[in-house]
């Protein structure tokens, strides 16, 4: 892949940003990283606290939203140096992390609660 | 909905290995994936071709921008009746090397299916008839035979899991873990490589036939006649200095 490739996007006014694709990327890959983290995370604490049915995805939906309200203060108003699209941080990987959330919630509660 | 009482020796001697076994094949995956992979020899004859068409196909594109001259140059050098490249360049219709290709599907196969078979095999074979743990959710009985496998029960809940499911539940949940430990392009996730295969032969191969391939290209690039840009740049410029100022940025 070429490091140096660059993607634009037009904004709403017909300005055309250039962004640095590679840098793209690499944050997408980092937040994929903390997602896989998060979600395994929240896993473990929804099987740990016991809970069940429809709570426990209630809480996999909440920890994704705490995290994503966390990276917005965090990036601040500038959010559009890093990323392309703000919505994208908080749809990608939905389904891949909600596997790895199920096996670690049923994990946890099954050493947990089960036995 | 009765409650089961499970022998905690079944977390400790079932539950807990089917996770570390499927966990370290993924990992064991992905080394020996590393390790018996081959880098893909490209012929010299073949990237010289492709980087050919790949020139000819800018210099249709970009040829506005050249002066006539230099793009009549470029274009003879392609599409000389005598000396052009696309007409002096005889090459065979490519044959695939059958061996090279087939010990890639051998490997291919050798990393996805057999430890699928193998050690999902083994795992129902070692630890078969399990009520390994239960599913904090509820299930519909649809789910029965999904996640009750080897355990064939009428009266059991749907949400108990038996060690067989559990192993297939720890397959597609660990994917992501995997990305995290082995970083972004691992091996250790099956399907994940599968797709990997299929891109990689679209993308990386040249056409089959250089010969058909060429001709294409000579055909686009003789009926491309292009207007230079730059015939009129004198004009422009002229008489963009004549505006205001402020218009001077925008050309």
């Amino acid at each position: 892949m070429a490091s140096t490739r660059v993607k634009t996007r037009e904004t709403k006014s017909g300005e055309i940003v250039a962004f640095s694709e590679a840098a793209v990327r690499q944050n997408l890959i980092n937040i994929e990283y903390v997602k896989t983290s998060l979600s395994s995370l929240a896993g473990c604490t929804a099987g740990i606290l016991g809970l069940t049915g429809l709570i426990g995805f209630i809480f996999y939906i909440a920890a994704l939203l705490i995290f994503f309200g966390l990276l917005i203060v965090k990036t601040g108003p500038t959010w559009n140096k890093y990323f392309i699209s703000r919505k994208s941080l908080l749809t990608n990987g939905f389904l891949g992390g909600l596997c790895t959330y199920t096996l670690f919630w049923t994990f946890a509660y099954g050493t947990m609660h089960v036995y | 909905m009765a409650e089961l009482l499970i022998d905690p020796k079944i977390r400790g001697w079932v539950f807990l290995p089917i996770v570390v076994i499927t966990f370290l094949v993924g990992i064991i995956r992905h080394y020996v994936s590393i390790l018996i992979s081959s880098t893909k020899k490209v012929e010299l004859t073949q990237l010289q071709d492709s980087q050919a068409m790949i020139r000819a196909r800018l210099l249709r594109e970009n040829g506005k921008y050249l002066t006539p001259q230099s793009f009549a140059m470029r274009k003879h050098y392609f599409n000389n009746e005598e000396s052009g490249y696309f007409k002096t360049q005889k090459r065979p219709p490519a044959t695939p090397n059958s061996s090279a290709m087939l010990t890639d599907l051998v490997k291919g196969n050798f990393i996805n299916v057999l430890p699928m078979v193998v050690i999902g095999g083994w795992i129902n074979w070692m630890f078969s008839g399990f009520v390994t743990t239960k599913v904090p959710f509820p299930l519909t009985l649809r789910f029965k035979p999904m996640l009750q496998r080897g355990v064939e029960l009428q009266s059991l809940d749907a949400s108990w899991v038996s060690s067989a499911s559990w192993y297939f539940l720890n397959v597609f949940g660990l994917r992501n873990i995997y990305t995290l430990v082995l970083g972004e392009n691992n091996a250790a996730d099956q399907t994940q490589s599968m797709q990997d295969q299929m891109s990689l032969n679209a993308a990386g191969q040249m056409p089959q036939d250089p010969k058909a391939a060429f001709k294409s290209e000579w055909e686009a690039l003789e009926i491309c006649n292009v207007k230079s840009v730059l015939e009129t740049v004198c004009e422009d410029l002229l008489a963009s200095n004549n505006e205001p100022i402020s218009n001077n940025i925008h050309h």
